[in-house]
């Protein structure tokens, strides 16, 4: 045990002269590992899609004396986690190989296998289904833009830049739209036509989000107010699950049959030179494999077993009412290579996805002087400088529209940039403007919504990014109230920093269907996770 | 601080020094290779082989015979060759091209090569699909084992035929097969399966062993069937597990090692039972050799090739994991397999293009 606990500390190990060791081992955080016998700790970086399987997997691992915990992360996160630095994780669980083999550069992942699978569909609320034909029959992605471009249908789907699903749906549609049947190529991609067509289908998409997880959850949260999602069939499982419980209108599974994409689910072991690490996750992973565990993992709604025989044929888990027949070929397209990948995600950003418009509420309240006021502005400059941006997959299109509201007790300006070749001079603003006064939210997010009030919000993806660092003064009523009489979706995602309040940020979040995002520790991930959602 | 919590610094403290000694030592193979205790061989290893260095019992005999631990990383056979930087003292690709290739920048590296294991380059399919294809004529059953015309079937794929067109859906019109008839490889760059199958599709374009005369005529459609399949898995073993687990749908005909499927229904007798009427392995007629050359880089290297030539190893490596012997005086008895259908010898084999050749083909596939 103490042997082991040294071991795992390389870094320790490697000073070169053993009596530095041992003296740096007891003045360091070592020591703390020598006298306790707290158990391992052993870290998966996973997708959020994955949070079900996270008490099965601790269970597992507590016979071994692991405390197994997980990072949930976006794929494109993760693969970007992966190239930079992956000695941080001890093992990787995505929702597709693809990004692991394209964010482990260093190749220290190993043992990779699929441990489930499960196509990414749209789910359909029932009567909106069979209103537009869609039950029982063979429903091709075409159809699906027939309905949208007659304004039969909007549907959610996550951000093609940001997470594995959206960007499945995404591939998809590219794919069974250009009616080839073969892997997209670059040339592909210029075809003006396709690109239209796509274009056209993605104005159907009326919410986004950066992580397909909480993409079900708002979707609950609508109580009715959306008719459609793209999401894993795993996660359309679980949402019908719940709307069941709570007595409502199921949703029905459609698996167009020109645009499918199957998640593989694939977990693998970063090998940081721990053996006895190792030897525990390929116990776990076996455990994973094992015919009893497959079994659970089916009764969450993941797809086990071999040959396209689906091993958990629960008929209240892939239910036959729901649209699921597990039976039925899903023949998915063939994935492009990957600079095609990334070529269509930089299209989908700059160019065919529903545009944004994006109200950034900042604070400039006294207590943000020095570094808050710094990490902010880098915040914006890392989304408004389309080079740095660029690099996250946060680049705007040129329809994009971005509003800069500066406040403190009060509103302090309103800036707005209605074309990429505004942003440089927005940012110049930002960092021009120098922190001072008191804080108040309400003021600044009631602007954002006024900001919104005339604008065809159908056209955009719209968001207020509130970032705030203390208590606010103000009243939580007259923002509800604005909110009301607006009478559109437009969610705020506050950025927790400093001594922000997460009572009265939840309030907001809570009325508008957003999401609370904690930059405390780090302001700029905030930043780009919660632009990433819009 | 108490005397027994001292007692306890002082113990972990002389612990700290043992370990820490013996963990600096391990880290020197120089200091233990002379020696009789074990040595660990560092090495680079194509996925198919993953299943064997995994094996018990081979590891054990390894160990208690040889004195052998194998650390091994997985690497596509031409990625470790191409990407190769000094360390390992060994790679162990899954074709004379990879050793070619490499003999041209590492010549004075290799301290000595010799070829372990075979096995052919097959296709795996579905029941559905073989038998669309034996209606069609491309392919044919003889004693429980199925071939397939090599040729008309890659012809199928560039005629852009549909599973339909095929008559594939005919017998399950509401599990249809959807899309073009596509047989779908690992990364020719990457890996050595789909790099042998690109080979052996080379030749049967240019009707016969493809060569300097006949290459260039011949890369415009050689690359335009990979592009035409997008993004390839790096690895056969990959490959293998999703054609496994996502099924017909996604993966109707795949290129692969013979030995993967003998060694799936070695390791998995349960899941065998529930799919060996579902999957069907063609034999491709021609086919090329999978030959598994290892490398050996440094003594330690060498060590483990006479190791691995151990009778009981390579009997192992057939019963167990479907890998028919490479050194000359061993025979491979198919009555000593699990499963049927799998034919004593191979016999319509076609030679690979030469690696200056393969070089070229990888350029254009990149």
């Amino acid at each position: 045990m103490i042997k082991f606990g040294l071991l795992r500390r390389s870094f320790c190990i490697r000073a070169s002269m053993l009596t530095l060791l041992v003296m740096t081992l007891l003045l360091s955080g070592c020591q703390s590992d020598l006298f306790s016998s707290s158990s391992k700790t052993f870290v998966i970086l996973s997708g959020s899609e994955n949070k079900p399987l996270e008490p099965l997997v601790k269970r597992i691992a507590k016979e071994s004396g692991y405390d197994v915990s997980f990072d949930y992360k976006g794929s494109i996160d993760s693969m970007n986690l992966l190239q930079a630095d992956s000695s941080r994780y001890d093992a990787v669980w995505l929702a597709s190989r693809f990004w692991i083999e394209l964010g482990d550069q260093s190749k220290k992942v190993k043992l990779t296998q699929s441990i489930m699978t499960s196509p990414i569909t749209f789910g359909i609320q029932k009567s909106k289904a069979e209103e537009l034909g869609f039950v029982g029959k063979d429903v091709t992605i075409r159809d699906i833009l027939n309905a949208v471009n007659s304004h039969e249908l909007n549907f959610m789907m996550t951000s093609a830049t940001q997470s594995n699903s959206g960007l499945s749906a995404y591939l998809g549609f590219l794919h069974a739209l250009l009616q080839k049947d073969q892997a997209l190529t670059h040339d592909d991609l210029q075809n003006e036509a396709l690109r239209a067509e796509v274009k056209q289908l993605l104005q159907g998409v009326n919410r986004s989000s950066g992580s397909s997880g909480w993409l079900k959850d708002l979707f609950l949260q609508g109580d009715g107010s959306y008719d459609a999602m793209v999401n894993y069939e795993a996660v359309l499982i679980e949402t019908n699950q719940e709307l069941v419980k709570q007595g409502k209108e199921p949703l029905y599974l459609v698996y167009p049959t020109d645009g499918l994409s199957i998640a593989d689910f694939t977990l693998g072991y970063i090998d940081n030179g721990d053996a006895d690490k190792e030897a525990f996750f390929k116990k776990m992973q076996e455990n994973l494999l094992s015919e009893s565990t497959q079994q659970e993992i089916g009764e969450l709604g993941r797809r086990t077993g071999f040959g396209g025989v689906v091993a958990n044929r629960n008929p209240n888990v892939f239910n036959s009412e729901w649209g699921i027949d597990l039976d039925r070929n899903i023949s998915p397209i063939a994935f492009p290579s990957s600079d095609v990948v990334l070529e269509a995600m930089n299209l989908y950003q700059t160019a065919l996805k529903k545009p944004s418009y994006t109200v950034f509420a900042l604070d400039y309240s006294g207590s943000m002087a020095n570094n808050g006021e710094t990490q902010l502005k880098k915040a914006m400059e890392t989304i408004l400088d389309q080079e740095q941006a660029s690099k996250y997959l946060l680049q705007g299109s040129d329809e994009d529209v971005v509003v800069a509201i500066p406040f403190n007790n009060q509103l302090i300006d309103v800036w707005k940039a209605d074309h990429l070749s505004d942003y440089k001079s927005l940012l110049e603003q930002i960092e021009n403007l120098k922190a001072d006064g008191g804080t108040n939210i309400y003021k600044a997010s009631i602007q954002g919504l006024e900001q919104m009030r005339n604008v065809d919000t159908s056209k955009y993806n719209v968001a207020i990014i509130l970032m705030t660092d203390g208590m606010s003064d103000g009243s939580y009523d007259d923002f509800a109230q604005t909110y009301r009489e607006v009478g559109k979706d437009i969610p705020v995602f506050p950025i927790m920093f400093g001594d922000a309040s997460d009572e009265q940020l939840n309030g907001l979040v809570k009325l508008t269907r957003g999401k609370l995002f904690d930059g405390t520790s780090d302001l700029i991930s905030a930043f780009k996770e919660a632009k990433g959602y819009n | 601080m108490k005397g027994k919590q001292w007692g306890t610094l002082i113990g972990i403290i002389i612990l700290v020094f043992v370990v820490g000694i013996g963990y600096l030592f391990s880290r020197n193979s120089d200091l233990t290779s002379g020696g009789k205790g074990n040595i660990t061989v560092v090495g680079n290893l194509g996925g198919e082989k993953i299943g064997l260095f995994s094996d018990e019992e081979i590891i054990k005999i390894l160990k208690d015979r040889y004195h052998i631990t194998v650390d091994w990383r997985k690497a596509g056979s031409i990625e470790m060759v191409k990407d190769y930087k000094q360390g390992p003292d060994f790679l162990f690709p899954s074709n004379q091209v990879a050793l070619e290739l490499f003999k041209n920048n590492h010549a004075e590296e290799i301290k000595g090569s010799e070829i372990i294991f075979n096995s052919p380059i097959v296709f795996y399919t579905w029941n559905r699909i073989a038998d669309a294809l034996i209606d069609q004529g491309i392919a044919r059953q003889n004693n429980g084992v199925n071939t397939v015309d090599t040729e008309s079937l890659l012809a199928l794929v560039n005629e852009g035929k549909s599973w339909d067109d095929i008559g594939a859906n005919k017998n399950d019109p509401n599990s249809k097969l959807y899309g073009k008839v596509t047989i779908i490889s690992t990364d020719p760059s990457k890996s050595n399966s789909g790099n042998m199958f690109a080979g052996l599709y080379a030749n049967l374009i240019s009707g016969g062993v493809v060569n300097d005369s006949n290459i260039a005529a011949a890369l415009p459609q050689i690359k335009a069937f990979f592009q035409n399949l997008g993004y390839l898995e790096p690895s056969s073993g990959d490959l293998f597990e999703q054609y496994l687990k996502t099924g017909m749908g996604a993966k109707p005909i795949i290129v692969g090692y013979e030995n993967q499927m003998i060694e799936f229904a070695e390791d998995n007798p349960a899941v065998w039972e529930q799919v060996k009427d579902r999957m069907r392995v063609l034999y491709p007629v021609p086919t090329v050799w999978s030959s598994h050359p290892l490398i050996a880089l440094s003594d330690n290297g060498k060590k483990l090739i006479e190791a691995l030539k151990d009778k009981e190893i390579q009997e192992l490596a057939w019963k167990k994991h479907g890998f028919r012997s490479g050194i000359v005086d061993i025979q491979n008895d198919v009555s000593a397999l699990g499963i049927g259908n799998i034919p004593e010898t191979i016999d319509s084999v076609i030679a690979m293009p030469t690696p200056a050749i393969m070089d070229q083909i990888i350029q254009a596939v990149q």
